[in-house]
């Protein structure tokens, strides 16, 4: 066997292979040419789920003729102009996409650079370059990507349907989206199909670039999203975290819908995701996830996007600060948002109100449907609710008698949740607001209330630990006993005391009390994977309040019994009066509010 | 095979046998047992792999042989049968169903072939000794409490017998810790104990034998190999396979320096702690010690419930001390003292404290502070 250097077409498909293994990569990479090229609107047409056809269309600066023919040239970039890969604030910055591209299809480009009077085209097919033709073609750049991996039949063996590979293109395209409001995209299908129309959005008055993007961001992850959203606005140092999050009764059965970006770059980074985890942790049981899109631009020497060959993974220089950032904004929004949940919850109550009284009053319009992949939640609380519908009259036997002077001291005007009018199956309580009236799950706001209690106890008293007689080693790998012990003080305060033993290995001395006779060895190994993976010690933390959650179930107040009217207004006072009171340990809500207006709306009042 | 016998004797015969048997078992045969006839004998066998149980007991015996039957089920059919009743089995043809008769009651049970049964190791095994069954029910009941149920440490989940010498005395020890507490216990060696290997009895095998020796005034024979023990009582007869691991060298943990006393009556501090211990909180069941001179006041404290305290006129000396302990540790351990009082001797609230019953110095605990 001899040695050879591979031909530059071999090399083109090498790279391919790590650039664009499908369709939406080759899509992403365009686009963000696109964006690099400052287009203020830009088109993606595709055809076959992008097997046939790929197309992009730019409003962009253009290239001259020249540039043309160093584009597809490997390596050719006019993004880094100094050599230095720490300061990257374009998209891209390696010069390989086109060649790439160009090695696995047949590719045309056709560009008029702004000012200029005509346009050049150029193609590339299976890596062999055309001369430059003119053309004709408005002010900015076309690319067309045809037949995509024809010369690579065993990559095209991998694409899945076309659906799915339209799927895909439609997500990347989005997230590219969510991170530019101001820009103006369309995705075409099959049949000149719109899939995606999003206007460049135009600033109100009041919001400036904040309310730009919520608009995007409504667009994209649907109305219910913007409603039930919370902003996040952070700085610390250098880096600076914005967007905007759900409050945690608005959440969804995976964690698709949260979208990450690094500046202005859509990433999938299990840190980031980590950390959005370990704030919410409180609020939502394990298998529930939260909405965010949260935007973190940081100069670009802090972070490393030359990590992954499609870009989706970076490195941070200091990992800590950026968790902490995330986790401490996070935290500190959902705290503000108090006993705030979600509108899809009284809408979706709501919903079922009117579906029960069937239709026929007045001149009421039905609100327009949900966007099929945002209906999941809200139907979710319809159910319960349902069963009501047939005879809320006369199923609905009050167990203490609504009126004045029963209600005593509790004055509707003065308190957020009202005062109690009524226990309703003695499961609800039902109490009168300002301006509308609330529900009460008086199970799920007591579990509530006491869990609450029981970590601010925790939190409080410290965590009683059982000292062990004999100490567990703990043997990992070097990284991993470091991790832990490096978190060893963080550990301390759950109640887990840890040691370096040697390098590779860790000693468990003490173990919270609340876990009894606890598998110390697979807990230990479950922390390292973790602070490894997402940079937050969660199994520790979800022990401790797994049986707190337990405990609080178990010594809570239950649907059916009878409470008396002052019993009610105490119910609802401490939930006022406690942080993150409007869910229980579940993420579900703990009481829903209707408006007076939406009452009002049930009878066609309005 | 047929056989008749009384129903009382049929019945404690398969109460010893059939707690063995799983509830759900993979293997079908597993949930039989093995009825053999011989002589003048009704034998019965029970395993669930790890340990055998074998039952012998006198029947009349019209046709000798063997069969297997669903053990649970004909343990519930003969508790059924009226008491002084006589109970007829055999097997019919070779179609595999045992037939019971009682009265004007029959049963045809399904049965599965006696070669599939597993074979019970009848082997000698090579150490052998004696203890009174008396005995023996110390050294179970002194340490079973403290087992470990946590299944990594597999080598904690049993109670670690093995011969020792202490002050030139050659001494029997069991030990059981769950790395929270440790319970010992020691007698003067048994002749044909001296060169036995330490060995791990399991959990599962430590409450059968516990079961057996209720039943037992005699002697217990006991003999053990590195990976079989077994104990015959007369007719019954229990072999359990050993855990095969390495128990913790715990002599380490016995602290040796320790040089605060504690003297305490017994009834009085166990009172004491149970009623302190009804606030504490339910899970970590913290409860705090606090000494000097002449005096204990025990004390609990939970956010939900409120607190609680009692003093208590003691045996004390030494500078004054804080310490907590899990109740529950503290009940199970003040349950083992039979003597009218026990002592703590102490070092610091992060150490190892020891426990004794003054009256019985063949018992000692060991036992872990909390921080609280
Ligand atoms: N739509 C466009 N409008 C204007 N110029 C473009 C456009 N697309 C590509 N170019 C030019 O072609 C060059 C090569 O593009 P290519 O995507 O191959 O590399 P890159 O964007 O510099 O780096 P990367 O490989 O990281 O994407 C760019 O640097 C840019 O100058
Ligand atoms: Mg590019």
């Amino acid at each position: 066997m001899s040695l050879r250097l591979l031909p530059p077409n071999l090399v083109n498909q090498i790279a391919a292979g790590e650039v664009v293994e499908r369709p939406a990569a080759v899509v992403k990479e365009l686009v963000e040419n696109a964006l690099d090229a400052g287009a203020g609107r830009i088109e993606v047409a595709i055809r076959d789920g992008g097997r046939s056809l790929i197309s992009v269309t730019d409003d962009g600066h253009g290239m001259s003729p020249d540039d043309l023919g160093l584009a597809i040239q490997r390596h050719a970039t006019s993004k880094l102009p100094g050599d230095d890969l720490t300061h990257i604030g374009t998209l891209g910055f390696r010069g390989e996409a086109l060649p790439s591209i160009g090695a696995v299809s047949r590719l045309t480009i056709t560009s008029r650079p702004a000012g200029a009077d005509s346009a050049w085209t150029i193609s590339v097919e299976g890596g062999q370059v055309a001369d430059p033709q003119p053309a004709a073609h408005p002010s900015g750049t076309r690319v067309e990507v045809r037949d995509l991996f024809y010369a690579t039949p065993a990559r095209l063996k991998f694409l899945k349907s076309e659906r799915a590979e339209q799927g895909h293109v439609s997500d990347v395209l989005n997230r590219l989206a969510m991170a530019h409001p101001a820009v103006a995209f369309r995705l075409t299908g099959d049949r000149e199909r719109a899939l995606i129309d999003l206007p460049a959005e135009t600033a109100s008055l009041e919001g400036g670039d904040e309310s730009l993007r919520l608009a995007r961001l409504g667009r994209i992850m649907g109305r219910e999203f913007r409603e039930n959203a919370l902003a996040i606005n952070a700085v610390r140092e250098a880096l600076c975290l914005t967007g905007h999050i759900g409050v945690p009764t608005f959440n969804r059965g995976n964690a698709q819908h949260q979208y990450l970006f690094v500046n202005g770059r859509p990433v999938r980074d299990k840190l980031l995701f980590g950390a959005v985890r370990g704030a919410y942790q409180d609020f939502l049981a394990r298998d529930r996830h939260p909405l965010v899109a949260l935007f973190l631009d940081l100069p670009p020497e802090q972070v490393d996007v030359n990590v992954h060959p499609a870009k989706t993974e970076v490195r941070f220089r200091d990992a800590g600060l950026v968790r902490g950032l995330i986790v401490s904004a996070l935290k500190h929004a959902l705290a503000e948002a108090g006993h705030r949940a979600s509108t899809t919850v009284s809408q979706g109550a709501l919903g079922a109100f009117r579906s029960g009284t069937g239709g026929g009053y007045g001149n009421y319009q039905p609100p327009p449907p949900m966007p099929g992949h945002l209906a999941e939640a809200s139907n979710a609380w319809q159910a319960p609710n349902a069963g009501y519908q047939p005879g809320f009259a006369e199923t609905a036997r009050p167990t203490a008698p609504a009126g004045a002077s029963e209600t005593g001291d509790a004055d509707a005007a003065n308190y957020p949740l009202g005062a109690a009018r009524a226990q309703v199956h003695e499961t609800y309580v039902v109490a009168q607001t300002e301006d509308g009236l609330v529900i009460v799950d008086q199970h799920a706001a007591h579990e509530r209330l006491v869990y609450e209690r029981m970590k601010a106890a925790l939190a409080n008293g410290g965590v009683a630990t059982q000292m062990l007689l004999l100490p567990e080693v703990v043997e990992l790998d070097e990284p991993a006993a470091a991790r832990l012990a490096a978190r060893a003080p963080e550990l301390a305060e759950l109640g887990l005391m840890i040691e370096p033993f040697g390098a590779s290995a860790v000693i468990v001395r003490e173990t919270p009390a609340l876990l009894g006779e606890t598998a110390v060895q697979s807990l230990l190994r479950d922390l390292a994977d973790e602070l490894a993976e997402m940079g937050e010690a969660f199994s520790l933390k979800e022990k401790l309040e797994e049986v707190c959650g337990t405990m609080a179930c178990h010594g809570s107040i239950r649907a059916g019994r009878r409470l008396n009217v002052h019993e009610m207004d105490a119910l609802l006072r401490q939930m006022e009066a406690t942080p993150h009171s409007g869910q229980c340990n579940h993420g579900r809500p703990t009481y829903v509010e209707l408006k007076l207006k939406d009452i009002e709306r049930l009878f066609g009042r309005r | 095979m047929k056989l008749t016998i009384e129903r009382a004797a049929i019945l404690k015969s398969l109460a010893h046998v059939q707690s063995v048997v799983e509830r759900r078992n993979a293997i079908p045969i597993l949930s039989n047992v093995l009825i053999e006839a011989d002589g003048g004998d009704m034998s019965l066998s029970a395993t669930d792999m790890d340990i055998d149980i074998v039952d012998r007991t006198p029947a009349d015996v019209q046709q000798e042989g063997a069969v297997t039957a669903p053990v649970h089920t004909l343990y519930d059919i003969v508790r059924k049968l009226p008491d002084g009743s006589q109970v007829e089995l055999s097997l019919e043809g070779e179609g595999g169903q045992v037939e019971l008769r009682s009265g004007r009651s029959n049963f045809s049970l399904q049965s599965l072939p006696k070669d599939d049964f597993p074979a019970i190791g009848s082997e000698d095994l090579s150490n052998e000794f004696t203890l009174p069954a008396g005995e023996l029910r110390q050294l179970v009941d002194r340490t079973r409490f403290a087992i470990s149920t946590e299944e990594t440490r597999y080598y904690l989940n049993g109670i670690y017998l093995h011969a020792a010498e202490a002050d030139g005395v050659k001494l029997l020890r069991a030990v059981a810790t769950d790395g929270h507490r440790l319970a010992r216990i020691e007698m003067p060696l048994p002749q044909g104990a001296e060169n036995i290997p330490g060995v791990i009895v399991p959990r599962k095998a430590v409450n059968e034998l516990r079961r057996l020796i209720d039943e037992s005034s005699d002697d217990v024979k006991i003999s053990l190999t590195e990976n079989k023990i077994r104990f015959s009582f007369g007719s019954v007869i229990l072999t359990s396979k050993l855990i095969d691991g390495t128990f913790p060298d715990y002599d380490r943990v016995i602290p040796t320096g320790n040089d605060k006393t504690l003297d305490v009556d017994s009834k009085v501090f166990r009172n004491a702690v149970d009623r302190v211990s009804t606030i504490s909180t339910e899970k970590s069941r913290a409860i705090k010690l606090t000494m000097s001179e002449g005096s204990l006041s025990l004390a609990a404290t939970s956010p939900d419930a409120g607190s609680a305290s009692e003093d208590l006129e003691v045996g004390y000396t030494a500078d004054g001390l804080e310490i907590g302990f899990n109740s529950r540790y503290l009940l199970d351990i003040a349950n083992q003292i039979e003597g009218d009082s026990m002592q703590f001797v102490l070092a610091d609230a992060a150490s190892p404290t020891i426990i004794k019953d003054v009256a019985d110095s063949a018992a000692l605990y060991v036992l872990m502070p909390m921080r609280v």
